[in-house]
């Protein structure tokens, strides 16, 4: 199955767009968590502090469908 | 809270905007606690609005770094505290606004003396721990909370007003990785300053369409934004319990 992964900001040049300017597509197998998919991708899941899909936040341990659409953002502190 | 005639000179624009409640804006008192990009802008809009009472806590002094966002600051302004500077240059704005300053940064011991009788918090904080006890002091005194923060193009806005919503830390992580160098376009503080502004005189007004248990996620680069429900997490270390 496949993943759509977006990345917010200094996370975009990690994730490596391939689809989009933000947008990777990942093929994956089934049942894995979007912190295995991750890691599997070469990107540290501590680098994210918060994914969302559809409108709601989604934990690490969320195991996505094929063909989903996840935003990953990495931490933002400044003010 | 009634208005002056000069007052209602000043406000007269948005005195005809439709469920605009000036009265109730100037009854209220917001705090900001962190007086750089986000905090110039969200000061100067509220101070603009007419909000009755404005407490401003930063212990920083002005750099010329700190020019190119902000905004209420020049270049005779370097080297002096941000909380003086900007309350003159606040009160020059809008003398109906009653404005405190508290030249102190924010930490355990004096953080529940900067948020007491606040009707609201407006987060101008440029790192993540202060803004977990910034979290916590709302939850604890169930006082609203706005959050915001930058990071190069992206900007976010949140109202958090638990135990109605979700807290911040319902979906951010404590022990996320921390950048230490922040870069930071100019624009966006000013940005997301304006909507925290504009979020919280909602809020004060009693307006229920605003962004109370979300949060605004907001791609300046490429002009993109979302709005993002945030759930009320029952393993919360600060509002679950």
């Amino acid at each position: 199955m496949v993943v759509y992964l977006k990345a917010g900001s200094i996370l975009r040049h990690l994730l490596k767009p391939n689809v989009d300017y933000y947008t990777r597509c990942v093929k994956t197998d089934s049942g894995k968590s979007l912190k295995e998919i991750l890691t599997n991708i070469g990107i540290n899941p501590g680098l994210v502090a918060f994914a969302y899909t559809r409108g709601k936040v989604i934990g690490l341990d969320y195991i996505p469908f094929d063909g989903q659409n996840i935003t990953l953002q990495p931490p933002v502190s400044g003010g | 809270m009634t208005l002056s005639d000069r007052e209602k000179e000043i406000y007269s624009r948005q005195l005809l905007v439709p469920e605009w409640d000036q009265e109730k804006l100037k009854g209220a008192k917001a705090v900001i606690v962190g007086m750089g990009g986000i905090g110039s802008s969200s000061s100067l809009y509220l101070t603009a609005a007419g909000i009755g009472k404005l407490r401003l806590c930063d212990g920083d002094r002005i750099e010329r770094s700190d020019l190119n966002r902000q905004i209420l600051f020049n270049g005779k302004s370097v080297g002096k505290l941000k909380v003086n500077e900007a309350m003159q240059r606040l009160i020059s704005l809008n003398p109906y606004v009653e404005i405190e300053t508290i030249s102190d940064f924010m930490n355990e011991q004096n953080a529940e003396r900067i948020v007491k009788d606040s009707d609201i918090i407006i987060d101008g904080l440029d790192n993540n721990e202060s803004r977990f006890t910034l979290n916590k002091l709302s939850v604890s005194n169930q006082i609203p909370y706005v959050y915001g923060a930058v990071h190069g193009w992206e900007g976010f806005v949140g109202l958090f007003n638990p135990p109605h919503t979700a807290c911040l830390a319902c979906f951010l992580d404590r022990d996320v990785q921390k950048v230490d160098v922040i870069p930071v376009s100019g624009l966006l503080p000013g940005i997301i300053g304006l909507i925290q502004a504009s979020e919280a005189v909602k809020f004060l007004m009693g307006i229920e369409r605003n962004l109370e248990g979300h949060l605004f996620v907001y791609d300046s680069q490429n002009l993109t934004f979302d709005i993002i429900e945030i759930e009320k997490n029952s393993n919360c270390p600060f509002c679950s319990t």
